[in-house]
């Protein structure tokens, strides 16, 4: 009977054994791109778990930027855009000047002065001769760069030359710029050492 | 079970990373979640719910509301808006060509259209919406460029989304709405509307009771059950209750009854006034309404 069914069977190789074998390339390969997909989404969208952040917000920055600014906030960002647009050739963005161009205005004794009368005059009206700015002499002449620019952003402007760098001083409003201009009478005439001191601080 | 240890260790790290996912992360993320301030504000928020509210919190658990309402307001995204408040001394016709060379750049163009649209048919009516949809710094510049010629305008930022845009709130929620909450009745279906500013949307009680008596008394296509059992029908006395339910015909109580409110309807209804997520936040950020005006 034995020996019947041994030869009516075919031979076989034994029981079938799983072997282990190398996973395809293209699954590796679509993995690791899908990962890296998955890793530039998480970067842009996830805000990187800050507590803060909620879709559609994307990161703080740009949950950031849509904060409403108001008052001191909004005056200095505006200052602060208008100062490197128009002063910040010359002065610097830095606000440390440069020499042969402009004196520094970061530390500047006229620019943390009590009032701002007197600072207010140089961009309104510019500023010839001989100056001196934080222990150094001076002796070169400003445009009247303030003149064109409406009551607000020159306010803005010096708050925020007033405040920034280390400078510490009071805001300067829009309403003052406006008595100031004023009262400045019709003279074109640049500014100097003698006619800045002569008037109130 | 000669695999019964690697069977453990598996077991161990798939509910150890679920547990980590879904509970030790947000711990960690919001676990210390104190009250903020609203924005542009001293004020705090949110604000411990009163003793009735906190009571109706637990009705509206118990009657299982959150099966058909939610209580979170979803926002898409957010936008700045300029709107002209003041024209100046300029008339209206000349500023509609004006604003033709605000965005000279062709990159800005469509913001150019978008203003030409929102002014096509304006006969100088104030405030008016100008811009809609725009970035900051395109906002910004605007506001600029319009003050230059002495236009005064304002710049709002408002949250839009499907939710907001049905009047359902103003911003997204946010954890920070629901501090108070024990436990966080957020809700996941939408048979009902969303209530997360229903304090702010019907801020009316009696309306508030007279929907939970008879929904089809104030909302005619209503379809959320009565929940009468929280009012007691009884004989008026010597003289009517002063709480008693005014209600239309069809819903009164016969002659000679009354249809009084029971504690737990009007805990109910002191939490659903207490839900008013309507300030701006710091994470949520919008212009109210009233601050634009």
């Amino acid at each position: 009977m034995s020996d019947e069914n041994k030869s009516s069977s075919v031979p076989s190789a034994g029981e079938p054994v799983a072997t282990r074998s190398a996973a395809p390339m293209w699954i590796i390969v679509t993995t690791l791109v899908l990962l890296f997909i998955g890793g530039i989404y998480f970067d842009r969208h996830s805000g990187w778990f800050n507590p803060k952040v909620y879709a559609p917000y994307t990161s703080a920055e740009n949950l950031e930027g849509f904060q409403p600014q108001s008052g001191a906030a909004a005056a200095l960002a505006r200052g602060k855009k208008t100062y490197e647009a128009v002063c910040g050739i010359c002065h610097g963005p830095d606000g440390l000047g440069k020499p042969g161009q402009a004196p520094p205005l970061a530390g500047s004794e006229w620019v943390v002065a009590k009032g701002f009368n007197r600072l207010a005059h140089i961009p309104l009206m510019g500023l010839a001769g001989n100056i001196k700015v934080a222990g150094k002499d001076w002796s070169m002449n400003m445009a009247a760069m303030g003149a064109a620019l409406p009551d607000d952003d020159l306010a803005a402007v010096l708050t925020y030359i007033r405040s920034a760098w280390g400078n510490q001083a009071s805001a300067v409003e829009g309403d003052d710029i406006k008595k100031i201009r004023s009262g400045m009478g019709g003279g074109s005439q640049p500014m100097t050492h003698d006619m800045l001191m002569a008037m109130p601080e | 079970m000669k695999t019964g240890l690697s069977i453990f260790i598996a077991a161990f790290i798939a509910l150890g990373t679920s547990w980590c996912g879904f509970v030790l992360a947000p711990l960690l993320q919001l676990g210390s979640a104190q009250q903020t301030v609203i924005l542009q504000t001293t004020d705090n928020w949110p604000l411990q719910r009163t003793g009735a509210a906190t009571l109706g919190l637990q009705v509206y658990r118990a009657y299982g509301c959150a099966a058909c309402h939610t209580e979170q307001v979803r926002q898409t995204g957010s936008a700045f808006e300029v709107t002209l408040t003041s024209l100046g001394n300029q008339k209206p016709a000349d500023f509609i060509e004006f604003t033709k060379s605000l965005f000279v750049l062709p990159g800005l163009a469509n913001y150019t259209n978008a203003i030409a649209a929102s002014l096509n048919g304006w006969n100088g009516g104030l405030p008016k919406t100008l811009l809609t949809a725009t970035d900051k710094d395109v906002a910004t510049e605007m506001a600029d460029r319009l003050k230059a010629v002495g236009v005064k305008s304002e710049t709002a930022i408002i949250a839009t989304g499907p939710d907001i845009a049905r009047g359902w709130g103003s911003r997204l929620s946010v954890a920070a709405d629901f501090l108070y909450d024990q436990p966080v009745q957020l809700g996941s279906l939408r048979a009902g509307p969303d209530l997360a500013n229903i304090g702010v949307r019907a801020p009316d009680a009696n309306w508030q009771l007279a929907h939970l008596y008879a929904p089809k008394s104030v909302t005619p296509n209503s379809t959320m059950p009565s929940f009468k059992f929280l009012f007691e029908v009884r004989k008026v006395g010597a003289s009517p209750s002063p709480e008693a339910l005014n209600l239309p015909k069809e819903f009164a109580a016969a002659d000679g009854f009354e249809i009084v409110p029971k504690p737990a309807a009007k805990q109910l209804v002191a939490y659903l006034l207490s839900l008013k997520a309507n300030v701006p936040l710091y994470e949520a950020p919008f212009t109210p309404a009233t601050a634009a005006k």
